[in-house]
């Protein structure tokens, strides 16, 4: 389970309220939203000058994040501790081949997540995992890394440097994960001029405006490689129970009467009539087990009174969160198609 | 449509609409006489920012948001904010404040903290407010006086995380407010949610109005509704209950005599009254109402709340009309729709005033 923000105080008489309301059929969410809608946005990209791609993005309820993506050309053999220390770990997990080291596939450390807080150190846990939830989604289907070979022996270092502008009122993992998503969308790295063969050290383009995006708006047919499964970043979607309904961009009041908190990555299918890619499925703490009702969770339940509930989600709504991320029409699909077609 | 993203709008020109903004003529029917030839090096911008040299001609005194060098005679603002000139004394109306209490506020807040004989309470305000538990109607009369039994019970009638409603009753030396509960419209807070929006000094948020608390009666069966509007910003909506929290039917209910029976236990419990859907409904309404003319600057008291409500009933029905996006969100007021149902607001306010 991940940490959450700081637990939430709210009424006794108010999280009753709440949570009736919530798990009414249909169910009324207090600001009469219906269940997968998400309040409006408002965003910019490409506002940092000196980034290689950057965004802005603000959630309604005021909480904004600043995402600069940054890019490094580095040497694949020149680092052979790390890839030592790396090929022990391939070889104790066993889960994957050699070639990673050097070939097309890419590493996972060649992207590199930092989440700044404020008024948060940076080895504070929820930092931490923020930063580790959101690399695990970029690197989980190999796609963003595939991208950053240059040749056997280059490839390019990607810094994705995520800043919270606000205090983090409700759990702010989909907005840095949409914010860093807008980032690499507007991603351009120098296009090479020169020394794309096997081993030559490559030149690059200087003039900026050559430059060729990360991800290409519309995929170049002839140059597709077969492994670049995935042509949008993933998404992390934060989703919330409340008895059987099942709520997406939750606000602050409703996650605190959630059952269950589940951050779900997609990221888009390559053939269109598929579903989404399912990357990650995370449950994280629901703040309800911080407050102080979840410390009377023994004692009888009041009348009118509402308790945290306790014991695990069942698999019934797993598998419908699940559903309405992934599914063709569904909300996953709704917000990325909303993403891409704002830059 | 469930997912919408926009790019930033530009700024937009302020605009300060206080009761006073007028140069011309403001509330007391003071005309800005300041003579123009001795008007030197006033500040003609819309905004002054903190540390910006307001005004040197000595002629002035200072107000408000506004402070001097021992050095100079020069005024400058401590603010940032729009300047406002009553005859001769220049005052900054801050654009963003916190709540600053004043005795007789009635303020909705939220215990924080309890301690032996009093609780500490949030308002939104620099400080956080005192609760004494003599300020406080206790169990079995009004006018009992407390005990060391009522002392060791204090979390059995307020404890963390409770909203009140509750009546500035003076102010410390420090600013901190000290609150009391001594009547039967004010007290806990059940059967409805919580709404924080900015209080009285930014330019939109709820404003000291004459009324802060009434009853809505609702559409679409929803019953009747209370609202409660906290001069310091915060907002509680809920269901209304028979004789409780409405000015002057409160009092005139409950005789003297019967002030026990009401004053009982009930008074402090946590439990909700039985709600129904539609009444549930029209309180996300009413909070999207507010949510709305806050998120483009408008005052929120009861006038604009109505009109707003108003608003948002005819627009549903167009939507069904059109049988445009309606169906099955048709009640968030966020986005555009919150945007014409201000605006509808507006226009029936000013239609109103003629």
């Amino acid at each position: 389970m991940a940490p959450t923000a700081q637990p939430t105080i709210l009424s006794p008489s108010e999280l009753s309220y709440l949570y009736t309301s919530l798990s009414l059929n249909p169910p009324i969410r207090p600001d009469a939203r219906s269940p997968t809608s998400f309040r409006p946005l408002v965003a910019e990209t490409d506002l940092l000058p000196t980034a290689n791609g950057s965004a802005r993005l603000c959630f309604a309820d005021g909480t904004e994040a600043i995402v600069g993506v940054k890019g490094e050309v580095e040497r694949t053999g020149g680092v052979g501790k790390q890839i030592g220390i790396r090929e022990d770990d391939v070889e104790m997990g066993g889960i994957e081949g050699e070639e990673g080291t050097g070939g097309a596939g890419g590493e996972d450390w060649w992207v590199e997540v930092t989440v700044d807080m404020p008024g948060q150190r940076d080895d504070d846990a929820m930092v931490v995992f923020l930063a580790q939830m959101i690399h695990e989604g970029l690197v989980a289907d190999g796609g963003l890394r595939a991208r950053l070979v240059i040749n056997r022996r280059w490839h390019w270092r990607l810094y994705i440097d995520i800043l919270l502008l606000s205090p983090p009122h409700t759990y702010p993992l989909p907005l840095l994960s949409l914010t860093a998503h807008l980032a690499l969308l507007s991603t351009c790295l120098p296009a090479p001029v020169a020394g794309l063969e096997k081993d030559d050290d490559p030149i690059f383009n200087d003039d900026w405006d050559a430059a060729i995006p990360l991800y290409p708006s519309t995929p170049p047919s002839s140059k597709a490689k077969a492994n670049l499964s995935a042509a949008r970043p993933p998404i992390t979607l934060l989703v919330i129970s409340v008895g059987d309904n099942i709520f997406f961009d939750p606000s602050h009041a409703e996650l605190a009467v959630a059952d269950a908190v589940v951050a779900v990555t997609v990221a888009s299918s390559p053939s269109s009539t598929d579903d989404l890619n399912l990357l990650a499925v995370r449950t994280i703490d629901p703040p309800s087990r911080l407050s102080s009702s979840a410390a009377e969770m023994g004692q009888a339940v009041e009348e009118g009174a509402w308790k945290p509930k306790k014991g695990g989600m069942s698999r019934t709504v797993l598998r419908k969160m699940v559903g309405m991320c992934v599914a063709r029409g569904g909300v996953g699909e709704e917000v990325l198609g909303g993403l891409e077609g704002f830059t | 449509m469930p997912f919408t993203i926009t790019a930033p709008a530009p700024p937009v020109p302020i605009a300060y609409n206080g009761p006073s903004d007028s140069d011309s003529a403001d509330s007391e029917g003071d005309i800005d006489m300041g003579p123009p030839s001795k008007r030197a090096r006033l500040s003609t911008k819309s905004i002054v920012t903190p540390g910006e040299i307001v005004t040197d001609d000595p002629q002035w005194m200072r107000g408000h948001g506004t402070y001097t060098s021992p050095l100079t005679s020069a005024i400058l603002s401590s603010v940032s904010g729009t300047l406002q000139k009553t005859n001769k004394l220049l005052s900054i109306a801050p654009l963003r404040a916190r709540y600053t209490p004043e005795i007789g506020d009635l303020v909705v807040g939220r215990i924080v903290e309890v301690q032996t004989k009093r609780w500490k309470v949030d308002l939104s305000a620099p400080l956080l407010a005192h609760l004494p538990l003599s300020a406080i109607n206790l169990p079995g009369g009004i006018l009992r006086k407390r005990t060391s039994t009522d002392e060791l019970a204090i979390r059995s009638f307020f404890s963390e995380g409770d909203l009140l409603v509750a009546e500035v009753q003076s102010m410390y030396q420090d600013g901190a407010a000290s609150l009391h509960t001594r009547s039967l419209k004010y007290g806990k807070l059940r059967n409805g949610v919580f709404l924080a929006v900015s209080g009285t000094g930014g330019g939109g948020g709820v404003v000291r109005a004459r009324r802060q608390v009434w009853t809505v009666l609702t559409g679409n069966g929803g019953g009747e509704v209370d609202m409660v509007l906290g001069v310091n910003g915060y907002i509680w909506i809920c269901k209304h209950s028979r004789g409780e929290l409405v000015e002057g039917k409160g009092g005139a209910q409950v005789s003297i005599m019967r002030i026990e029976d009401v004053v009982g236990e009930s008074m402090y419990s946590n439990r909700n009254d039985e709600i129904g859907p539609a009444t549930r409904r029209e309180i996300a309404r009413l909070s999207g109402v507010v949510r709305a003319l806050v998120e483009r600057g408008v005052r929120v008291d009861e006038e604009m709340v109505m009109r707003g409500y108003e608003a948002s009933l005819e627009g549903e029905e167009t939507d069904y009309e059109y049988g445009e996006a309606g169906g099955e969100n048709g009640e968030y007021l966020g986005g555009e729709r919150g945007k014409r149902v201000v605006e509808t607001a507006l226009a029936a306010v000013h239609a109103a005033r003629g």
